[in-house]
């Protein structure tokens, strides 16, 4: 989950803070610091995360790209110009473009917004913008609800008095409405000081930046995992299913398919497994990733040489060309695999599946997979030459059963064309005949198109003229018998027009042995 | 995000009355002459369809896009209209198919034209359907059940679609009026019943059809709420094709779907096996195929407003399709690709040549890369079409950027460096632990035992990490022989369980390829090993042949699940080594490589030939001349040169080397 970092630069924010001491803060101090709070977990705990930062006053700027880089993002911190007002609706069409362009419109993104709750005067204030909300066309779209999936936290350089002695409060609480309810207000409790902006940083690292740590399990195998990104709650239906489904902290191993059989599923999200090393109180020592910090260096070096489940379940998927079915929750599941980026490196992926019984129609119900012993006969057969899945539909789809559609001439066309193709080499082609003729009699017959069967039989009984001297014999049979039965049919008495009756070719013998004919 | 939505329940409501058997009047030529062969024939006349042949086969192409995208949850219920209703099928699973829904058609058959018009119609059709809503479905019943308390949870909501010929705009105004007190009198009935439930919300789509050229009596309205329960729509349609298109719109509007048009498939003749008769001498033309789906295929191109991919629909439907270029897949590589969502099709033409080429092909098992056409030039795939079971499904890849780029390798974190995750001796390792073993459970570990003796007598490699070894690493042999030492101390460990376990080391112990001393003599010095090689020679052909009479007299029993237990039984584990060259260590017997040299100049003949003919011994007593040869070679008659005090020149026995 990508994060952009959105930052009122605007001369309010100059604002100066009285603290105590003899040094002069401005809010956008304050800001600062919180900010700088926030990238210093992320180095830490969360450095997998981008971040980009945004600047904004009446016009926008893109401070710093997404990056990995904290060093560069606490740089641009200190770098930053006072402009004029704030301009809120431009800023966030800002940061759709700015996404959408990295990301495109289907990771999901976190925005944090950091302003002092002065929401500009006039046109392109936030006022201004929620005003005329309701009069916009397609082509001036208010920017929310984003268009990603998105969390809108906003980070008020001011305390809740202040933001409720005008309309501001009222009016951010509009701004995550609009982006259908995802989201936060964060205001600071009690003066404006150093400290209470901390334990406001503090508050949304809890919401939305604490590494989700959990046990892979794997019989009596197991090991201390980080998954990254954080795995978000999935609702399945609001109606009948409001609650957010949470995954699992124990992340069971279920069973083990080849990546044939489970053939590109698709999946809600997809997360890096990192194996991590716990110290004894629980606390992480390191993802075991080599970092400058050369304490934690040497811890990593440890932690490097003790064996991980892991590391022995990543090569075994990889050799053997599998992925290992994960228990996320009741009902839920997801796959964990090797995942290899260009440059050669792998690493253990988990994706998650919609929750469900039923998440891949191919492999059935996931309570009915089971070990293949417990099969009577091997399913993969004895040379691993066959596979179970994927599995049938009982029905099978139009595309797949020759279903009869005359909507546009030319498929009546064709169909008839065929029965004429065959008539034209009977006896030979009698099956076929026979087979395309049926099929076109039930499909008249379902649609109430008798006319046809009358047409098609005189077409018959056309060919039968046409026939050449040297045509077989049994030819001219066939093609009488054909259209009296078509004819018999298309009167819709029940008699003959039977949906499942099937006209069958005129049992002749030509061999000379009998000349008796049914 | 709502399984029980109006499109839950789709009631078909078509008029049966004797308008119906009315023509069209458009007309279809369907005695196509071939050229050549009919000089002076006249074409039969066209035919035309009734107005019920194309309301039938108008709402059959509904469902057959329905039930092609949405096997499951979305379900019809069809009703025919005329002196009463005549419900052809019920919300059961098992009753929505096109099979069923055609039989039941071909039962009730055309109206008939001569029927009292005055005793038909329509409205019983829509009362029945009303009625039919208030069923419950067994997905309701099931979401119910699983509710309990919180069963008022489950919705039911449903849609009308009603094809009939209206008189005018007040008979179309009786007919909603109809169905809204309907809707009223049921919910009351449901209301007291365990079995039924209330209708909340009913959208009804009346389509008035009339005979191509006629003035149209009713006019279109756009959907109205009528009351909170029920809102309305009038579509007023010539009937023909453009009923087809009108329903064709609809049931993309109604089911959320969108439209892709796969450009640049090439056919060419070896493709185009579908039908070898109907091939053309210019068959490599590439051809487009226009597919339906649900529109979150194409959540990327609507959110980022990406219009400009789209031209507009052939058929000239109301709605875009988005255009994506055919990428010629290379090979059959299997891969797991990030794909975020999975979508069934449906082709709008079916039966249409490219559109049957195109599902055949995807159906034996290929699958196809869909590149998006940029302006730029840059080739960026978004999509794959591939079929499972049967059903071909419009894969959504990711084409963004990933924000899991440029990981951390799974070398660099914990356990990364270790390299040497012991050889999983699968099921051995897993069953030697237990504390009572069953006979299954022995014979599996020798399964075990014999297929490693198995590996090292085929000299393969044991599938072991090269990773942060130095150089080539322990020698082949020397790694058997860590193994081997291995494996015999966890087994050892364990026998103090059971007999059973003890019978484990018995086979561990007779299968090794080297007795324990020779072990120690290598451990003490590797060099002498070649020269020794001769003299120890004779202790393996021993060894091997032993173990090669109990391997074959297993295999028997074990046939099955051989080689794949091979396969499973060791587990190699390093990140980031490549696979091993032999991943299948079970080859066919006469691939069997020779012993390697150090072990002495025994071909596979040689071998093969002990095995026979130990064999062979143990059935006959054998002959005294074969048993004192020489190279196969009896001296007859010996006791005569003996007598004449001779010596033998021709079979000096073992002396002569």
């Amino acid at each position: 989950m990508p994060t952009v970092v959105v930052m009122d630069v605007s001369l309010s924010m100059t604002r100066p803070v009285s603290v105590e001491g003899s040094e002069e803060y401005q809010r956008k101090h304050l800001a600062a610091h919180g900010l700088t709070m926030l990238f210093e977990h992320m180095a830490t705990n969360y450095k997998l995360e981008f971040t980009a930062l945004v600047v904004f006053s009446s016009l926008w700027e893109l401070m710093v790209p997404f990056t990995r880089d904290y060093n560069t993002l606490q740089e641009a911190l200190s770098n930053m110009d006072d402009y004029d007002k704030t301009c809120l609706e431009s800023a966030l069409v800002g940061v759709c473009n700015i996404v959408q362009q990295e990301w495109g419109g289907a990771i999901p993104c976190q925005v944090v917004l950091v302003t002092d709750g002065c929401l500009g005067i006039g046109r392109g204030s936030l006022r201004h913008s929620l005003a005329t909300h309701n009069q916009r066309s397609e082509s001036n779209r208010f920017p929310l609800p984003f268009p990603f999936p998105s969390k809108l936290y906003i980070m008020c350089m001011a305390n809740l008095e202040e933001l409720q002695s005008t309309d501001s409060l009222d009016c951010l609480e509009r701004l995550i409405d609009l982006n259908n309810g995802e989201g936060q207000i964060f205001t600071i409790d009690g003066p404006l000081c150093l400290k209470n902006v901390q334990s406001m940083f503090g508050k949304l690292i809890d919401l939305a930046y604490t590494p989700f740590h959990a046990v892979l399990k794997c019989g009596h195998l197991t090991a201390d995992v980080q998954v990254f990104p954080r795995p978000e709650p999935f609702v399945v239906d609001e109606e009948i299913d409001p609650i957010p489904k949470v995954i699992n902290t124990d992340l069971e191993i279920v069973g083990f398919i080849d990546i044939a059989d489970i053939s590109s599923p698709p999946v809600l999200s997809r997360h890096l497994v990192l194996p991590i090393a716990l110290n004894k109180e629980g606390d992480e020592v390191g993802t075991g990733i080599t970092d400058d910090n050369e304490d934690e260096n040497s811890a990593n070096q440890i932690a490097g040489k003790i064996p991980n489940f892991c590391v022995l379940l990543h090569g075994s998927l990889k050799v053997e060309g599998m992925v290992a079915i994960v228990q996320l929750g009741p009902e839920w599941h997801g796959m964990l695999y090797s995942q290899a980026d260009s440059k050669k490196k792998s690493n253990l992926m988990m994706s998650l599946f919609e929750p469900g019984p039923e998440p891949l129609p191919w492999l059935g119900k996931m309570g009915q997979l089971g070990p293949i012993s417990d099969a009577k006969e091997n399913p993969y057969g004895e040379d691993d030459n066959k596979s179970p899945f994927p599995l049938q539909p009982k029905n099978k789809r139009s595309y797949a059963q020759n279903v009869t559609v005359w909507i546009k001439p030319s498929g009546l066309q064709t169909d008839v064309q065929k029965i004429l193709r065959n008539a034209r080499k009977l006896p030979e082609k009698t099956q076929t005949f026979y087979k395309e003729l049926n099929r076109l009699r039930k499909a008249a017959l379902a649609f109430g198109f008798l006319d046809l069967l009358k047409g098609v039989a005189d077409m018959l009984e056309r060919e039968c003229t046409l026939l050449p001297d040297t045509a077989h014999p049994d030819a001219a049979f066939q093609l009488t018998h054909a259209a009296q039965q078509l004819k018999l049919a298309s009167t819709g008495t029940s008699e003959y027009a039977g949906y499942d009756h099937n006209i069958t070719p005129l049992q002749t013998d030509f061999s000379g042995s009998s000349t008796e004919r049914m | 995000m709502k399984i029980f939505s109006e499109s839950h329940k789709t009631v078909f409501v078509v008029d049966h009355c004797p308008y119906m058997a009315e023509s069209c009047r458009q007309h279809v030529e369907f005695d196509m002459l071939v050229k050549n062969r009919t000089q002076g024939i006249i074409p039969l006349a066209p035919i035309s369809k009734s107005l019920w042949t194309c309301s039938v086969e108008s709402s059959m192409e509904y469902c057959r896009i329905m039930y092609d995208i949405f096997p499951f949850r979305k379900l019809v219920n069809f009703i025919v209209s005329d002196s009463g209703a005549h419900v052809l099928n019920s919300w059961t699973q098992e009753d929505q198919n096109l099979q069923e829904l055609m039989a039941a058609l071909a039962a009730v058959g055309p109206p008939n034209p001569r029927a009292d018009p005055e005793c038909c119609s329509i409205l019983h059709g829509l009362v029945a359907a009303v009625e039919t809503l208030c069923k419950i479905t067994e997905y309701q019943h099931e979401a119910r059940t699983l509710l309990m308390e919180n069963a008022e949870r489950v919705g039911n909501r449903g849609r009308i679609i009603c094809i009939t010929n209206a008189k005018s705009d007040s008979h179309v105004r009786m007919l909603e009026d109809c169905v809204q007190e309907t809707i009223h009198e049921h919910n009351k009935l449901a209301a007291n019943s365990d079995h039924l439930m209330q209708i909340q919300k009913c959208e009804l789509v009346l389509i008035h059809t009339y005979p191509v050229g006629e003035d149209s009596l009713v006019s279109d309205r756009s959907k109205k709420e009528l009351s909170p329960v029920l809102t309305s729509e009038v579509h007023s349609v010539r009937a023909g094709r453009h009923l087809a298109t009108k329903l064709n719109i609809l049931v993309q509007q109604h089911f959320d779907l969108a439209s892709t048009t796969i450009t640049n498939i090439p056919m060419k003749p070896t493709f185009s096996v579908f039908d070898q008769e109907e091939q053309h001498a210019n068959t490599s033309a590439n051809y487009d195929v226009e597919l339906l789906h649900h529109k979150d295929a194409h959540v990327d191109f609507l959110k980022s407003g990406d219009t400009h991919l789209g031209g507009s629909s052939r058929e000239g439907s109301f709605k875009e399709t988005i255009t994506l270029k055919w990428c010629t897949p290379r090979t059959n590589n299997i891969e797991l690709h990030y794909c975020t969502g999975a979508y069934r099709i449906s082709p709008v033409d079916v039966n249409s040549r490219p559109s049957s080429c195109l599902t055949n092909f995807l159906l034996n098992g290929r699958s196809v890369l869909l590149e998006q056409p940029r302006k730029s030039g840059s080739k960026v795939i978004s999509h794959m079409l591939s079929s499972h079971g049967g059903e071909i499904f419009l894969h959504v890849l990711s084409s963004s950027r990933s924000i899991l780029e440029d990981p951390p390798s799974i070398s660099e974190g914990c356990g990364g460096r270790v390299t040497d995750y012991r050889i999983t001796v699968v099921p051995l390792a897993s069953v030697i632990v237990k504390e009572s073993l069953t006979e299954e459970d022995v014979l599996n570990c020798q399964k075990t035992i014999y297929n490693l003796v198995d590996m090292e007598r085929k000299n393969d490699p044991l599938p072991i990490s090269t990773v942060g070894t130095r150089g080539k690493g322990p020698k082949r042999d020397e790694q058997y022989r860590i193994m081997w030492n291995e494996l015999e101390t966890l087994v050892r460990a364990h026998i103090n369980n059971s007999e059973k376990h003890q019978r484990v080391l018995e086979c561990l112990m007779a299968c090794r390829s080297k007795p324990p001393e020779e072990e120690e003599r290598k451990k003490r010095g590797r060099k002498r090993e070649d020269k020794e090689d001769k003299s120890e020679k004779a202790v393996k052909d021993y060894e091997l042949e032993k173990t090669w009479q109990d391997l074959e007299r297993l295999k028997g029993i074990l046939e099955r699940g051989k080689e794949e237990l091979a396969e499973a039984e060791i587990i190699k584990d390093s990140p980031d080594s490549p696979e091993p060259p032999n991943k299948k260590p079970l080859v066919e017997m006469d691939e069997t490589p020779p012993v390697e040299k150090s072990k002495g100049p025994v071909s596979l003949l040689t071998l093969w030939s002990n095995r026979i003919n130990t064999a062979n011994s143990r059935k006959h007593q054998e002959f005294a001349g074969r048993l004192n040869s020489v190279n196969n070679r009896a001296e007859l008659y010996q006791h005569l040169k003996e007598e004449n005090g001779m010596e033998t020149t021709e079979n000096g026995k073992a002396s002569r080397q």
